[in-house]
């Protein structure tokens, strides 16, 4: 049977046997592909316009919706990391990253130099740690509020600031709403070659005082570690013991009328136990400290790399101080240090009761 | 109604200040003083903008001008000093600007002499801040300056000059206004007065992030300062900031060409063998300054009306301002 016997209706005669002559599907397949070729061309075909139509004028529905920033903006050529981003990412995090970033209004900086396209670059991949590597367990978002600006207290460990990184990648990936989490950054970082640009577009802030006031009063949550360097520098044998605590986070919420959230971060002690600080190596290279680990120097820079332990993070009962005491109270530096101390021992607290909860599930 | 003398009103900025002065109905009179030849888009404000050519650095022109005929009759009660704004794309200034500090100093004190000028107001730079470690620094009006004793000459000269006028901000007559504004991005697509814009080497694995402002916008605000009630510092920026690098290919100018921070202090000496100023090792190459508007909104009521957009890509990059507000 031919084709043009097939469009003239012709087909194998009822009752014939269809297995002597070929594939009897065929006919109804191609008369099936005729039938849905002439639905598309007849749905491609503009109606003819009545001479009675006029073009009308465009209805007004009200002042246009804010510019939301564009992924996959033509200005910025979609390489193959973009493309691998998108891969890594799906789109319940990609609205995440857009519900973030909508204030922008199409400006593709913020204020502190955080850029949505590296943002986005950046939570691929620290959604691949945050899922696979570190096997990141939040537990207690509900503390956090969902508009207002607050301060993030939590301890630090680890050399390299990986703990703060899943805390970011948690807010964004866990949080309900999702928030963009600003960590204040130690200045010496800032001096850093390429890593003060990385810090900036991923939306992380040098520690200054005007920094944190500005991110308070937009309403940001920040998260600071009091500790500073030293919580990142003390050694294995000391780990998960919270060293003394910076005083400038309590005289911030104070003065800008914020809760504390004492956030307890479990894994990062372990992610990389420091043997030894090699103080006057450290002094030489011009570094605030020089790590001995069980992997660096010996396997150089990959001995940098973290061990792949689980984290635990856990967002504890808000401290309301600005609800007990006036603005004033940021001046007097007793009863700050007595509110330092009320954060240190409220995270040491919850820090303990995990590792306990850890040893004991080993055990 | 104001009576205003412009300094240096055949800069850009001048210009613009001009056209915004002339459509200003509580301006009565303008008179602009220049170092060239009456520019020709004065032409059409001479109902109300006359101009005198003089030079400013020299003592004996200003001297002679504000003892003349012409200045009394003018009746001049308000100043607007545009001394850095003179420095023209790919241009420099016959002498280098430290020398406009000396006649920041010599208007100021004539300002001060006179009882009849009331207002003075001058347009500094938000790079006389001192820029610290960080891609990003937000910065106030109450940042310290940057006392480098190894910074950039023009810098260093405008930190001079935002001196000189902050020195008559308290327990004066005179009320002075400081007009900090950022990069200022002409009508053409150019940048004026930016220290980390400009060619020549620059440290590797740093790309500050810059605030920039229309010129219209910055002549907008010195017309604000000029009728405002309360003296005081004031940063003008617009709201969006860019990182250097994209800057740079918006105007296409070569570099800085990226080298490693070890080489800084060979690069240094180098260019100093050269007769060039060193700017390699100055921070502006290094760290960023985004300025903090919030007092300009509040106590001027300025909010910019042009909005900075960087197009395209790679050669094909441009700056433009876009009215949007």
């Amino acid at each position: 049977m031919s084709v043009d016997e097939v469009a003239a209706g012709g087909g194998p005669a009822l009752g014939s046997d269809p297995f002597s002559q070929g594939d009897g599907t065929l006919p109804y397949l191609l008369r099936l592909r005729e039938t849905s070729m002439r639905i598309v061309t007849e749905a491609r075909t503009p109606p003819p316009r009545r001479a009675s139509e006029a073009p009308q004028e465009a209805p007004d529905l009200g002042p246009p919706i804010p510019e939301l920033p564009s992924f996959e903006d033509r200005d910025e050529a979609a390489g193959t990391l973009d493309r691998l981003t998108g891969l890594l990412l799906t789109r319940r995090d990609d609205d995440r990253l857009a519900q973030l970033f909508g204030r922008l209004e199409g400006r593709p900086y913020d204020e502190f130099g955080a850029s949505p396209r590296v943002a986005r670059r950046a939570l691929a991949f620290f959604k691949l740690l945050y899922k696979y590597w570190f096997r990141v367990q939040s537990s207690g978002h509900a503390v956090i509020p969902e508009k207002e600006g607050a301060i993030l207290a939590a301890n630090h460990g680890g050399l390299l600031p990986f703990d703060a990184s899943m805390v970011v990648a948690d807010g964004i990936l866990a949080g309900q709403p999702p928030r963009l989490v600003r960590t204040v950054v130690d200045r010496w970082a800032g001096s850093l070659p390429f890593v003060n640009v990385f810090y900036a577009r991923v939306g992380q802030v040098i520690g200054s005082r005007e920094n944190v006031r500005e991110l308070l009063e937009a309403k940001q949550l920040v998260l600071i570690f009091p500790e500073g360097m030293a919580g990142i520098r003390k050694r294995a044998a000391d780990r998960y013991v919270l060293q003394s605590f910076h005083l400038g986070f309590v005289e911030e919420s104070l003065r800008h009328r914020v809760p504390i959230i004492p956030v307890a971060i479990v894994g990062a002690d372990d992610q990389a136990p420091l043997l030894y600080d090699a103080q006057p190596l450290a002094k030489l290279l011009g570094l605030p400290f020089f790590p001995i680990t069980p992997t660096f120097p010996l396997l150089g820079p990959l001995g940098l790399l973290p061990y792949p332990v689980r984290y635990e993070i856990a967002y504890g009962e808000p401290f309301r101080f600005h609800e007990e005491f006036p603005a004033e109270t940021a001046d007097d530096p007793h009863a700050v240090r007595y509110l330092a101390e009320q954060v240190r021992r409220r995270i040491q607290e919850m820090v303990d009761q995990r590792v306990m909860a850890r040893r004991a599930k080993r055990a | 109604m104001r009576r205003v003398l412009v300094t240096h009103i055949e800069s850009p900025v001048g210009r613009r200040l001009a056209k915004a002065l002339f459509h200003d109905p509580d301006v009565a009179l303008v008179v602009g003083v220049g170092r060239e030849a009456e520019p020709t888009f004065l032409a059409p404000y001479r109902g109300k903008i006359a101009y005198q050519r003089l030079d400013l650095a020299k003592a004996r022109h200003l001297q002679s001008f504000l003892h003349s005929e012409r200045f009394a009759r003018a009746r001049v009660d308000s100043v607007i000093h545009l001394p850095f704004a003179i420095e023209q794309p790919g241009e420099r200034v016959p002498g280098g600007l430290p020398s406009l500090v000396s006649e920041t100093r010599r208007l100021v004190e004539e300002c001060v002499s006179r009882p009849a000028i009331e207002r003075f107001v001058y347009l500094s730079s938000v790079f006389v801040y001192s820029a610290e470690p960080g891609n990003v620094n937000l910065v106030s009006e109450n940042q310290l300056l940057g006392f480098d004793g190894e910074g950039d000459l023009d810098v260093r000269a405008w930190i001079d000059a935002d001196l000189i006028c902050q020195g008559e901000l308290h327990g004066s007559a005179l009320r002075t206004t400081i007009l900090r504004a950022a990069t200022i991005v002409t009508e053409t697509g150019e940048f004026l007065n930016s220290p980390p814009l400009r060619p020549g080497p620059a440290p590797v694995g740093y790309d500050p992030m810059l605030s920039v402002v229309s010129e219209r916008d910055v002549a907008r605000a010195l017309v604000l300062a000029l009728h405002a009630d309360r003296a005081g510092i004031y940063n003008i920026a617009s709201h969006e900031i860019f990182p250097r690098s994209q800057l740079r290919e918006s105007v296409r100018r070569l570099g800085p060409i990226a080298l490693p921070t070890a080489l800084g202090g060979a690069i240094s000496l180098l260019e100093q063998a050269l007769g060039r100023r060193a700017a390699h090792t100055t921070a502006f190459h290094r760290y960023g300054i985004v300025v903090n508007t919030r007092l300009a909104h509040d106590v001027l009521g300025f909010e910019p009306q042009y909005r900075i957009e960087v197009r395209g890509q790679g050669a094909r990059r441009r700056i433009d301002a876009v009215r949007c507000r």
